[in-house]
């Protein structure tokens, strides 16, 4: 009985499969054809994209799997839960979220989610891979958080190269890759291969979010304009310091690296570095290894000593820092558009009506000059981190339901939710409901996933997201870099490459840290550069350098 | 020749010896073996996944199937730039914690064992349990918050004309913070056993103290410590067994780049080096030599302790 069943419906898949390829053949020729418009990505661009009640078959990008698809088989699907840990509290399984419901109803997939206990992601995983019992899809960074990288992984054989599952079932995200070339490169190994699909940042307003945060009702008081330069950071700081009775002006997290705010090239960038790698015309370079690193020390040491930064600086952590800006303690610091700008703006709002916050720009030492380095996310920030284990019995479904959010209503649907449910459409544009609008980070969560699935994300949730004008303005700000020619993309070393590199930097990491640290808060003297720099020398940080240089190569030859 | 037959005798004397014994107490080996499958499945087996330390252990490959590395985890360590100081920090912070708090708790149990009110004894042995109950990350929460600048400690330094500077971003005060929130931490929780152990002093003995004339001071001198003097040992030699296995959860909440000159200890760097690099074998590499230094002082204090006053684990 149960046999007969199977094969029926087994029968039915098979069919399914075949007018599916059939029909992908059609739309993806007719996608190569398709006038290729680079500059457009189609979330910001669509005008009105077809409204929610369309019937799938109406969108042009459908073609590929005629969803809903009919089929009886249950996927599996593991995730970190950490990302809904909010939601989780409100509605314990993932499978209730509204979101997830009205998916299975578009997709025709039903999809049962195994979750890890919270913190334990990456030991369960490990359990996952040694066991041999993998879920049908793996959603995991695997280009930071698997040792060796994607391609090992594959090697290992814990998750599926999709080449071939992508060419035939996979015509939306096809379409979106052949359009946009720069995310192309970004989810794929360096020989080529397809080991995930991505979540997309459809648009470049959504890749910064993130910079320099001033108090901005101090500096209409002094009578200050926004700061610039490293000298007017310096007048605005001491101003802080004197006439506002700031003790910690500058303040910005440390943990859990030392200044952990500044990796973005906050300060350091004034002087044509980062505390990382990066690159000038296509070479790579180490920060603390070029002299711009002596005069940022020497500066920051000079402005510790006059007491503009934070006292506790190596120690000061997310909670201390809401606490400093929000009590008169700081005026200055590094924060993102949400988690800084908003959330303090709103703890601020009935306690002093005039507190203000601005966005500033990322400092340069002469006027006039454009800021090297600021805070700028990938389009594909975690590379392909929706997998496919091999041990799947039904890898070609799992690409189809992973597929839709690459189609135009799948994306719509992804970033907006249901219209009527989670979004309205107020002149096409589509608005978030005021019942989501309520707890919109609670919410987005079980209505939408408007951030980190496999789908292209929209600008306009982000316009809804940071919609006090402070925050639009600082996004703006904040964009005007040339982070993108200096930034290097993710490349990924090979396993040995990384192993060696790894090592390399471990100790070169320590010896960093505790140079800057103790040269800003004046332990050592300036005289500890020069040691420093042999050190630095003698840890082999050239080898280092090459092997960057080498992946970065091998990147720019995808 | 004389001796070989002496071993023969033996050999079959024992056998002898074992075969009737099994044959009378069949039933009582056969309750043994639950325990002794115990040892054998949960601390006997793991142990051999320690060869791992001499692998280049990937999960996938499963701990046969990694290819051996020798003792290149073991050279990487040694040959590591920041060795010397790690295994100096590790040693230095054991043996202060050893010299200043492991005799702290039994201070407090004499002083607890001199109070004759029951209630304020009570209240006392509850105050300083507390932080023993408390999550670690709180009690290091609580430590920063009081050593930061503007924090308690450092407002008592400043108003009798200190400087008013964040105590754990100098590596000199890294060690003293440290030893002295250890106190803080279990001297309540660690105090029990050495009560349990004052209970137990034959109250006669006291009798016959003050008989002969011994003030409160003499009796704890003469009675109350030789008393409590076993259980000391005992104390002292687990001690020992863990001198080189310095908490790293507690120094990675507490360290920073600015005091890693005295807070670095091996395994905040194994652990620091483990999250960039996923080494499980070079972690275990690690481990290995640990217990094996523990191991060797373990053996050492009880040697020690056996030959000083008889009082030993084996």
């Amino acid at each position: 009985m149960q046999a007969s069943t199977r094969k029926a419906s087994s029968a039915i898949l098979l069919s399914l499969m075949l007018t599916s390829t059939a029909l992908t053949a059609c739309s993806s020729s007719n996608n190569e054809t398709g006038s290729p418009s680079p500059s457009a990505s189609p979330s910001s661009s669509a005008s009105a994209p077809a409204s929610e009640s369309a019937s799938p078959s109406d969108s042009p990008n459908a073609g590929g799997s005629v969803y809903p698809i009919k089929t009886d088989v249950m996927l599996t699907r593991w995730l970190d839960s950490g990302a809904f840990s909010q939601q989780l509290a409100v509605t314990p399984k993932l499978e209730d979220f509204p979101f997830n419901k009205e998916l299975e109803a578009r997709t025709g997939i039903k999809v049962k989610y195994e979750l890890p206990a919270v913190n334990q992601a990456k030991e369960q995983l490990n359990i996952m891979f040694a066991s041999g019992e993998y879920t049908d899809i793996i959603e995991w960074n695997f280009v930071t958080g698997y040792p060796g990288g994607p391609e090992k992984a594959m090697q290992d054989g814990n998750i599926l190269k999709l080449n071939d599952l992508i060419d035939k079932y996979a015509p939306n995200l096809k379409a979106y890759l052949a359009k946009h070339p720069e995310v192309d490169k970004q989810i794929k190994t360096d020989s080529g291969a397809y080991y995930g699909f991505p979540f997309i940042r459809g648009d470049d307003y959504l890749m910064t979010y993130g910079g320099p945060i001033i108090r901005k009702d101090w500096l209409d008081d002094l009578g200050l304009e926004v700061p610039t330069t490293m000298d007017e950071w310096y007048t605005m700081l001491k101003a802080f310091k004197e006439k506002k009775g700031a003790t910690a002006p500058l303040t910005f997290i440390s943990t859990p690296r030392l200044f952990d705010d500044l990796q973005q090239g906050l300060f350091y960038g004034a002087f044509g570095i980062k505390r990382d790698f990066y690159m000038d015309d296509g070479k790579v370079k180490f920060g603390p290894a070029e002299p711009g690193f002596k005069d940022f020390l020497t500066t920051m040491r000079k402005w510790y000593a006059e007491g503009l930064i934070d006292k506790d600086i190596a120690t000061v952590d997310g909670k201390i820092r809401d606490a400093n800006m929000t009590s008169g303690k700081s005026g200055a610091t590094y924060a993102l558009a949400g988690g800084g700008i908003g959330k303090w703006l709103t703890a601020m709002k009935d306690v002093d009506p005039k507190y203000d916050l601005v966005g500033a720009p990322y400092p340069v030492l002469n006027e006039g000059e454009v800021p090297k380095f600021g805070q700028k996310d990938f389009a594909a920030p975690q590379g392909g981190n929706f997998a496919i284990s091999p041990k799947s019995k039904n890898p070609e479904l799992a690409v189809q339901l992973l597929d839709y959010g690459y189609s135009e209503e799948g994306s719509f649907f992804f970033n907006f939710g249901k219209e009527g449910e989670a979004h309205t459409l107020v002149n096409g544009y589509p608005t978030y409901t005021d019942p989501v609008k309520e707890n919109l980070p609670l919410n987005l969560g079980l209505y939408t996933r408007a951030t980190g699935g496999p789908f292209v994300q929209d600008k306009r949730y982000y316009e809804q997201f940071a919609a006090l004008p402070q925050q639009q303005e600082a996004v703006k700000t904040w964009g005007q870099t040339d982070v993108d020619k200096h930034q290097l993309p993710p490349i990924s070393p090979t396993a040995e490459e990384s192993t060696e590199f790894a090592k390399i930097m471990n100790e070169v990491n320590t010896l960093v840290d505790e140079t800057t640290i103790k040269i800003i808060l004046g332990t050592d003297s300036m005289d500890a550069y020069d040691k420093f720099l042999t050190k630095l020398e003698s840890l082999n940080i050239d080898r280092a350098i090459e092997i960057y240089q080498a992946a970065l190569d091998r990147y720019n030859a995808r | 020749m004389l001796s070989k037959l002496e071993k023969r005798a033996e050999r079959t004397h024992w056998g002898l010896f074992l075969r009737k014994d099994w044959s009378r107490n069949k039933l009582l080996y056969a309750m043994m073996l639950p325990a002794l499958a115990y040892y054998l499945v949960f601390q006997y087996g793991p142990m051999y996944g320690a060869v791992i330390a001499f692998k280049d252990y990937s999960p996938a490959e499963g701990i046969l199937g990694s290819p051996w590395a020798g003792l290149s985890h073991f050279k990487d360590f040694f040959e590591g730039f920041y060795f010397e100081r790690v295994f100096t920090n590790t040693v230095l912070i054991s043996v202060y914690t050893l010299l200043f708090e492991f005799p702290a708790p039994i201070v407090l149990a004499l002083l607890i064992n001199e109070v004759r009110s029951r209630a304020f004894r009570g209240f006392v042995q509850s105050v300083t349990y507390m932080p023993y109950f408390v999550s670690l990350i709180v009690i290091c929460g609580i430590v920063k918050d009081f050593t930061n600048s503007g924090g308690i400690i450092q407002q008592i330094v400043a108003s009798l004309g200190g400087a008013d500077t964040a105590l754990l971003q100098n590596p000199d005060y890294f060690r003293p913070v440290y030893v002295a929130s250890e106190i803080w931490q279990r001297i309540g929780w660690e105090s029990i056993i050495y009560i349990a152990a004052l209970s137990s002093i034959d109250t006669e003995q006291y009798e016959a103290a003050r008989i002969d004339g011994a003030g409160r001071w003499r009796q704890m001198r003469s009675v109350t410590l030789p008393g409590l003097l076993p259980t000391i040992m005992i104390m002292f030699i687990l001690r020992m067994g863990n001198l080189l296995n310095v908490g790293f959860e507690k120094i990675i909440l507490l360290y920073n780049s600015s005091i890693y000159e005295t807070a670095d200890v091996i395994s905040s760097y194994v652990y620091r080096k483990g999250l960039i690099e996923f080494d499980w074998s070079f972690s275990a590499a690690v481990g290995l030599f640990n217990s094996v230094i523990n191991l060797a002082l373990l053996v050492l204090a009880n040697y020690l302790s056996r030959r000083v006053n008889q009082n030993s684990l084996w």
